[in-house]
């Protein structure tokens, strides 16, 4: 009777039952090992098992069942189907108690698709196992990572866009602690890139930012990739490489910059792009590149729009160095069309007449945005007063300031240790 | 009979990603290519003509047509997408889209040339919306834009906005309250 | 797409002063009408070398005269190196030059040959001097008498810079520093320093050293109104000609301008004539209209300066009275004698471009619309060169201005205070969204220790102590991006 396995069992019914599920946590931990000893009897396992009343113990056999090393082979046609029942069934509160196992699990359902290279059918299982960990919309999960990542496989962009436009405001606790930075700095990494690929370039920059910027003692490949791509984006939007926050990590400026030095002469050098050809094409950023050079077209006419009120469509040809009139037309009209520039062709006289943007700011759908904008203000106003009122009543934080009050004149090097680390 | 694209959109989406092997049908491939064109959501488009599995693609000679006149949109060849409208002769219910397309096309290219040309050829309307010179004329006469005497060039007018949406003032005392009072606090 | 881009779209950017560098070393003037005997006479020790240098690396036609005067000068001092560098350059230009007939038989005669005689016992003397003012030193500082081993320090400085070496001059001068008693030594050795590091074209160390001779706490209480006057004129110049070279054009103005004509003796660095014209040039090329007329015209003390330069005062005047095009017209005769001058010839160019641009926006300044045509007769320049300079100024926002090119007509901008405000406070809430929303998000990454550290959590000492940590997860490695 009182084999490991069944002890294990045993474990995860009563406690279940009396709902410790704490308790449950530490002993499906310590039991690692003699699941993966017996997975032959796992599938067993499994069957006196509910989805629904030992969500817990279900995920700690699914985990150990599907991350064993090799020769589990046989069971990886039902792996999806599996998992599948188990995100859809499971008892949400219990599994917020190991957000870790959780996520693993997803993690290797991630894994098994890309492998079998049928990425998007995992796209609507992680969706929905993202919003059953999720304590609030606007937290996020290491899943997040993988949903992105099946989503650029598949080439399925669309349905990542829910989750990346809402702003972060809090972190589950398995993207963080000790387990390392990786699936933070792929969320991000990867959400600029499914940005980049919607030409929605403001919020790509953003990301691709959040991810050099990560506190950091060494550098890692995910943020390389990223700060090439942050400098590609930044050409796009300002024509210029944006500098670098101040907070961001002293040996992330310096290891950076000289290993993207193409990607630098860009700003400096017209022939970069042809110079540093093989680089691009090796980093796959070659069609950013092309459309780094395209809106430097767009912004020298943007620049031309601050100069000019009048312009011949073929001076405009020369000072931005186009091919022709008919070409610089070309430009000007998807320009305007775009919102880009504000302009009248006038195809008989071969001009261009440069105006100012039309927008007056008097009608009700200014109204309605300046209404939005100051929500939405206000709301991030409130909300950043929340954390602080948060942090005047953190225990730690409130020892501190009152302890450093106390004992201003002695020893004042001693309190530094308790830190709330902002 | 212009149904409701957006919502058909998400369906066909839905569909989609629920397909067991993670295929879907070529009829939701048809359908759901020519959705994003009609919605200008051509990086969309893009990566879904991308995604869509090799033989179904060769095998549908529908979906590459849709395609052909993506490929132009994209390249705001707008010439060339009237020829690739013509080029296939659609069936139902893409059909249906494809037409909604056109006219859509057509419609914000008129708009287009209305905001960016004070004069512009007549050929070149022609060309720009693939409708013939009379027809051009007609919606000429209709947007009220002048033809010049040269009788060559067209003098377009912007179009006229939609009349804006009226808010009551209610809602917006309510919001110049609230706003009022987070000033305050 | 991409064959086609590889044109240059990215040209516009490039700002003007990129092909300074390389304009220093090769161009060549033709046509000077300098009078090297008056101007070599103005200098003495390097600055004479270096001057004289520079007319003869730049101006074929004066290169003879320049070496054979560089050359009897050089043979005054101890400094042999530069005797043997002058006579190889010599040798060159006889040599280039490929002299016509007359000059063969004139030149050939006054064309002074290598003295190796007096290299020799040039070469020994020095020796000598040198071990003497050593063996000096090390007396003065056996018996520890510090205002001796200050002198010693300084003599051995001067003997070194007679040599022509430069750094070790330079040490010497700066070793005195520990043995000056006073605040007259203090300055003094300030002085022999800046003077050293204008040599050695090192200008950090030089506004360094001006600086610490103008903190020393009695340098106003000097005895002798004149001298302290005259190291005031010293110091002023130096760190003008310091700022003058880094570029900071107006500071190097305000240098100059500060400088009194009754004391400025100082033949090792420069000339009165050096003063006005630097002075004049920096300030034309960036005073405003009032602080021109303050600080310049009505001058008391730099209008003795303008004196000297009779046609430079004429190009303020003109200036002045907004007429533009006899001033530029000016500016151009004068060009040619200012590009032999060591110390303004790199930032010619674009002190030139200051003042031409500073004057096309006061001519703009008082009208809403200008014809451009008549705009380019008063500036010497056709139509569309003029509008390629309006462009470049009103792209940097000097002259708020829209050409129309059709009618080439310049407009004044009229601003639309109203969308203007609008549009920026729209854009300074998107701004705020985006920085607040990173914020909150950072304060997240900090409170849940997201950081990028090595890889491998094992190895991280402090396992356990993260809430939540778990042990069953396989450790997982940073692969590069899988896509």
């Amino acid at each position: 009777m009182a084999s490991p396995l069944e002890q294990f069992v045993d474990n995860v019914r009563t406690m279940s039952a009396s709902g410790s599920f704490r308790e449950l946590c530490e002993v499906i931990g310590k039991s690692d090992e003699v699941l993966q000893r017996n997975s032959a009897h796992l599938p067993t396992v499994l069957e006196t098992l509910d989805i629904q009343q030992h969500s817990l113990g279900v995920l700690a056999v699914l985990v150990a069942k599907f991350s064993l090393p090799q020769g589990a082979e046989v069971d990886k046609a039902n792996m999806f189907k599996q998992i599948h029942d188990f995100i859809t069934n499971c008892n949400g509160e219990q599994v917020r108690f190991s957000p870790e196992l959780y996520a693993e699990l997803c993690h290797l359902l991630t894994n098994h698709l890309v492998d079998i290279k049928q990425p998007i059918r995992g796209i609507e299982i992680l969706k929905k196992a993202i919003r059953k960990i999720q304590l609030f919309d606007s937290q996020l999960t290491s899943i997040h990572a993988d949903l992105c990542q099946l989503c650029l496989l598949s080439k399925c962009m669309k349905p990542a866009l829910e989750f990346l436009d809402t702003d972060v405001t809090g972190i589950g606790t398995e993207l963080g602690g000790n387990n390392d930075s990786k699936h933070f700095l792929l969320y991000y990494y990867y959400g600029g890139m499914i940005y980049t690929a919607m030409k929605n370039y403001d919020r790509a920059l953003y990301f691709f930012e959040v991810v050099v910027t990560v506190p950091a003692m060494v550098v890692s490949h995910i943020m390389l990739e990223a700060y090439k791509k942050y400098i590609l984006v930044s050409f796009i939007l300002h024509g210029k490489i944006l500098p670098m926050p101040k907070y961001t990590s002293q040996v992330v400026c310096r290891f950076l910059k000289p290993l993207s030095v193409a990607y630098h002469e860009l700003a400096t050098s017209t022939h970069a792009a042809s110079k540093h050809r093989e680089t691009f094409v090796r980093d796959k950023n070659m069609g950013l590149v092309n459309q780094v050079l395209s809106s430097m077209y767009k912004k020298n006419i943007q620049r031309l729009t601050k100069t000019f009120l009048t312009l011949s469509l073929s001076d405009v040809a020369s000072r931005v160095q186009l091919g022709g009139p008919s070409q610089a037309e070309n430009y000007i009209l998807n320009m305007i069309e775009e919102g880009e520039i504000y302009a009248m062709i006038n195809q008989k006289d071969g001009m261009v007449v440069f105006l100012d943007s039309p927008e007056k700011y008097a009608s009700p759908e200014t109204l309605c945005v300046l209404e939005q904008q100051m929500a939405a203000c206000t709301k991030l106003h409130q909300y950043i007063q929340e954390m602080d009122e948060q942090i005047q009543v953190n225990p730690q934080y409130v020892k501190k300031s009152v302890g450093s009050h106390d004992e201003d004149i002695p020893a004042t090097s001693q309190n530094s240790k308790t830190t709330y680390s902002m | 009979m212009i149904t409701n694209f957006d919502k058909l959109c998400g369906e066909l989406e839905k569909q989609e990603l629920e397909a067991p092997t993670g295929i879907a049908s070529p009829s939701t491939y048809a359908q759901l290519l020519a959705i994003y064109l009609y919605q200008n959501d051509l990086c969309n488009a893009k990566f879904l003509w991308k995604r869509i599995p090799q033989n179904i693609t060769s095998s549908n000679p529908e979906i590459a047509a849709i395609w052909a006149v993506g490929q132009k949109l994209w390249k705001k060849d707008l010439p060339g997408t009237y020829h690739a409208l013509a080029a296939f002769n659609w069936t139902e219910p893409v059909a249906n889209i494809i037409r909604a397309l056109e006219d859509k096309v057509r419609e914000r290219t008129f708009d287009l040339v209305g905001r960016s040309y004070s004069s512009i050829s007549l050929d070149t309307v022609v060309s720009m919306t693939g409708l013939s010179k009379d027809a051009v004329l007609h919606v000429c006469r209709d947007r009220k834009w002048v033809l010049n005497e040269d009788g060559v060039t067209v003098s377009p007018s912007p179009p006229t906005q939609p009349a804006p949406l009226h808010t009551s003032s209610e809602d917006q005392l309510f919001k110049l309250t609230e706003f009022v009072s987070f000033l305050e606090n | 797409m991409f064959e086609m881009n590889t044109a240059e779209p990215m040209q516009v950017d490039v700002p003007p002063e990129d092909n300074e560098n390389n304009e220093t070393e090769c161009y060549v003037v033709d046509n000077p009408t300098l009078d090297l005997e008056t101007y070599a006479a103005s200098y003495t020790g390097f600055a004479k070398l270096y001057r004289l240098m520079f007319v003869a690396d730049h101006c074929p036609s004066l290169r003879l005269e320049a070496l054979k005067m560089a050359i009897s000068y050089v043979m005054t001092t101890y400094n042999v190196s530069l005797y043997q560098t002058l006579h190889k350059k010599l040798a060159e230009a006889v040599a280039s030059a490929g002299l016509p007939d007359v000059a063969v038989q004139m030149g050939s005669q006054d064309i002074p040959v290598l003295d190796t005689i007096w290299i020799e016992s040039k070469t020994k003397k020095a020796a000598i001097k040198l071990e003497k003012l050593d063996t000096d030193l090390k007396n003065y500082k056996t018996n520890s008498i510090k205002e001796s081993i200050r002198r010693g320090h300084d003599d051995l400085g001067d003997h070194y810079l007679d040599c022509g070496d430069l750094t070790s001059a330079l040490k010497c001068y700066s070793r005195a520093r520990d043995y000056c008693t006073s605040g007259k030594h203090i300055i003094m050795m300030c002085l022999n320093v800046v003077k050293v590091s204008v040599y050695l074209q090192n200008w950090a160390h030089v506004l360094n050293y001006v600086s610490k001779a103008e903190g020393t706490p009695d340098f106003n209480e000097v005895p002798g109104k004149d001298s302290n006057q005259s190291i005031l004129t010293r110091l002023k110049c130096a760190a003008g000609l310091a700022e003058l070279a880094t570029k900071k054009y107006k500071s190097a103005a305000k240098h100059f301008l500060a400088a009194s004509i009754d004391h400025c003796d100082y033949p090792e660095l420069l000339s009165s004539n050096n003063v006005a014209i630097y002075g004049g040039l920096c300030a034309l090329a960036t005073f405003d209209r009032s602080e021109l007329q303050k600080q310049v015209i009505v001058s008391s003390s730099f209008k003795l300066f303008l004196e000297l330069e009779p046609q430079l005062r004429d190009i303020i005047f003109k200036f002045y009275e907004s007429k533009y095009a006899s001033c530029l017209r000016l500016l151009d005769e004068i060009r040619d004698n200012l590009l032999l001058d060591m110390y303004l010839a790199p930032h010619l160019n674009s002190l030139y471009m200051q003042i031409r641009n500073r004057a096309l926006i006061q001519y703009f300044s008082p009208y809403l619309s200008a014809d451009m045509r008549l705009m380019a007769a008063a500036f010497n320049r056709t139509v569309n060169a003029l509008e390629d300079e309006l462009m470049l100024l009103i792209l940097d926002g000097q002259i708020q201005a829209r050409i129309d090119s059709h009618n080439k007509i310049l407009y004044a901008k009229d601003v639309d205070q109203r969308s203007t405000t609008f549009e920026r406070s729209l854009a300074m809430g998107k701004e705020y969204q985006r920085r607040t929303s990173m914020l909150i998000l950072r304060a997240a990454m900090l409170k849940n220790q997201i950081h990028v550290k090595n890889v491998g959590r094992d190895t991280g000492p402090q396992s356990g102590e993260a809430p939540g940590s778990s042990t069953s997860l396989t450790p997982r490695t940073f692969d590069t991006v899988p896509l």
